[in-house]
């Protein structure tokens, strides 16, 4: 024991040399940054001495060709010569030893008179995979969750005595999709950065993802994150103190929280986006959780958790799924118009097919929402508990019918829509579209 | 933009301090004469809990290697877990005692955030050493709740527990090489270290 203690007071009074790994602290050229000129060279800075590695440092252009010279430590610098590039997007991937002997490495792009691309894009980026559209559609099906399990509550449930059982798992229900949407934001951001350091895995987790951090997806990502553990805070506040007007605040963060996901996406970043499609995305992914959530909601919950209020909320759903539904259908549509110009898009460009599919899956959901909503709804008042026992299934085989919808839309926001006329020309200036291989 | 990172750790370790003061006085005085003002038996948990939200833009901020986002992200869960599970206790809403099962189940996923995510050997810096030892801190410091769920009256593990709280908090305040807390770096140590 007293060997102990006499460990812990000397290393408390004579910390050893150095301390922990290397962290970047500023770059030349800059994250993301366009350029004018030819750099000379290329300059890191770190907050520590560290050990420079044989190729340590790379710039690549979107062929893969590597413009570097030798790197060299100049103080707590990194600095590497570059032979003079052209006109077009850049790649610089660096590894380094600490002064703790660990590798740390990280990627950034830059544009040399043209836009730099995004982080995502870096060359030897391989795009989304298999695992990524799995965690894109876990963070949509917690996000439809929880804002179809409030708004649910908030929109078909009120002015009605909701038994207390009935609110408090609506609320969990709610908490437990913006927790799993938390998790996916944190594996779909993780997912990202590791495709665009390719590193392994031990190297990945002491890679440096602030230039990740810094796109638009890292920004919503942070703003999402923020959001929806504050949300999470009043969903606990509400279930403790048995608030029903808590889930008010938590509706509206909620729908306005979910806007990260198109703020960073195709709608919002690809060439042709305006505000005008960043919006509609917004609208669409916004109404399509409301309604897809709130009926599992209904199915999964009340129907049969609280017979008594099965008439009033499935009048009141029927009314909020018929606007949402044209809203999704509105804005779905135009922004299919935007990205898909020509008809054949749709049978010939990959983007197209899998909206195609998605399409499918809609009229689906759409026909059998119809036969509840002209079938069911007139007949709700003289139903005996056989048919709505039947109807409860019914509502759930819709629900997941929906869950499909979403699937399909992970792997569509995943995918890179056709570059088109004015995209093209924007590309041709600054090959700057993307550096993937 | 961003607090420097001792700044950081700084104000959580104040927080901690917080609620282990606050964990001993209830254990010094008992739980009858703490929870007298009803106010007082909602500052600890609530302190936790509030710890716990805070803990989500310190994840989402400091990006700057992988591993310290998740460990951040999982210090963030497990803080509103616990936090909320003794909230929920005091105020009522749920009443098995098993939800103090979280206390421990908290700790030892921090400990375990705290010894994975130092790269460095015990005695590389005094930053490696203490996050070291606050990981095994919190990892053997995991007994004490969970012998205080199954002896929630005993004083000696309520004042045990209070004291592995504070001692963390005394941890945490000197974990950065930057701290002016017990010394600072020596000449030999090379730059400093946020």
């Amino acid at each position: 024991m007293r060997r102990v203690l006499l460990v812990a007071l000397v290393a408390l009074a004579f910390p050893a040399a150095a301390s922990a790994h290397a962290t970047l602290r500023s770059t030349t050229p800059r994250f993301g940054h366009e350029i004018r000129q030819s750099p000379r060279t290329i300059r890191l800075d770190f907050d520590q001495h560290v050990k420079v590695l044989p190729g340590g440092v790379q710039v690549l252009n979107g062929a893969g060709k590597d413009f570097a010279l030798p790197a060299r430590a100049v103080g707590t610098d990194v600095v590497a010569g570059v032979k003079p590039l052209k006109l077009g997007a850049y790649t610089v991937r660096w590894r380094a030893i600490s002064a703790d002997s660990h590798v740390v490495s990280g990627v950034w792009t830059f544009g040399l008179r043209v836009p730099a691309p995004p982080v995502a894009n870096a060359y030897g980026a391989g795009g989304p995979t298999k695992a990524e559209h799995l965690v894109r559609w876990l963070w949509f099906l917690g996000l439809a969750l929880a804002i179809g399990a409030l708004g649910f509550r908030v929109i078909c449930l009120r002015g009605q005595v909701v038994p207390l059982a009935l609110q408090r798992k609506l609320v969990v229900a709610a908490g437990l999709g913006v927790v799993v949407a938390l998790q996916a934001g944190i594996a779909a951001f993780s997912l990202r950065s590791e495709d665009a350091l390719q590193l392994p895995l031990g190297d990945f987790l002491y890679g440096d993802l602030s230039p990740m951090a810094a796109t638009r997806f890292g920004h919503a990502f942070v703003v999402m994150t923020l959001g929806f553990a504050f949300v999470l805070a009043l969903l606990y506040l509400s279930w403790l103190l048995d608030r029903s007007d808590l889930l008010v605040p938590a509706f509206a963060l909620s729908l306005i929280f979910v806007g990260g996901l198109s703020w960073s996406g195709h709608d919002a970043v690809d060439a042709g986006s305006s505000w005008k499609t960043a919006i509609a995305d917004w609208v669409h992914l916004a109404a399509a959780s409301l309604w897809i959530g709130g009926l599992a909601t209904m199915a999964g919950l009340l129907w049969f958790g609280a017979p008594e209020l099965r008439r009033v909320a499935f009048t009141n759903f029927s009314k909020l799924a018929t606007i949402l539904i044209a809203l999704v259908l509105a804005a779905g549509t135009y922004l299919s118009i935007v990205r898909l110009p020509h008809l054949h898009d749709l049978w010939t460009q990959g983007y197209g097919q899998v909206l195609l599919v998605k399409i499918g899956l809609v009229c689906f959901a759409l026909l059998w929402g119809a036969f509840h909503k002209f079938v069911v709804l007139p007949a709700l008042d003289r139903a005996d508990t056989g048919f709505l026992t039947r109807i409860g299934r019914s509502l759930i085989g819709e629900s997941l019918v929906g869950v499909a919808v979403l699937l399909v839309a992970a792997v569509l926001v995943d995918s890179k829509p056709p570059v088109q006329s004015s995209d093209q020309q924007s590309t041709q200036r600054g090959a700057a579209a993307t550096l993937a291989p | 933009m961003l607090p420097h990172a001792e700044m950081v750790h700084w104000g959580f370790a104040a927080g901690i301090l917080l609620v282990g003061l606050c964990l001993l006085a209830e254990a010094i005085v008992g739980q009858e004469v703490w929870r007298m003002r009803p106010w007082r038996r909602y500052l600890w948990p609530g302190i936790a809990f509030g710890m716990g939200v805070l803990l989500w833009p310190v994840m989402a901020f400091f990006t700057n290697s992988s591993i310290h986002m998740y460990a951040h992200g999982s210090w963030a869960e497990v803080l509103m877990l616990a936090g909320g599970a003794e909230l929920g206790l005091v105020h009522g809403r749920l009443r098995s005692r098993w939800w103090r099962l979280t206390w421990p189940l908290a700790f030892a996923v921090t400990g375990i955030a705290f010894i994975v995510h130092e790269q460095n050997p015990w005695f590389f810096a005094r930053s490696a050493f203490l996050h070291h030892l606050l990981g095994w801190t919190f990892l053997l410091g995991a007994l004490v709740p969970l012998a205080l769920a199954f002896r929630p009256r005993s004083a000696v593990l309520q004042a045990s527990f209070a004291l592995v709280i504070v001692t963390v908090s005394v941890m945490l305040f000197s974990d950065r090489d930057v701290a002016p807390v017990f010394g600072h770096l020596s000449p030999l140590a090379g730059p400093q270290h946020r």
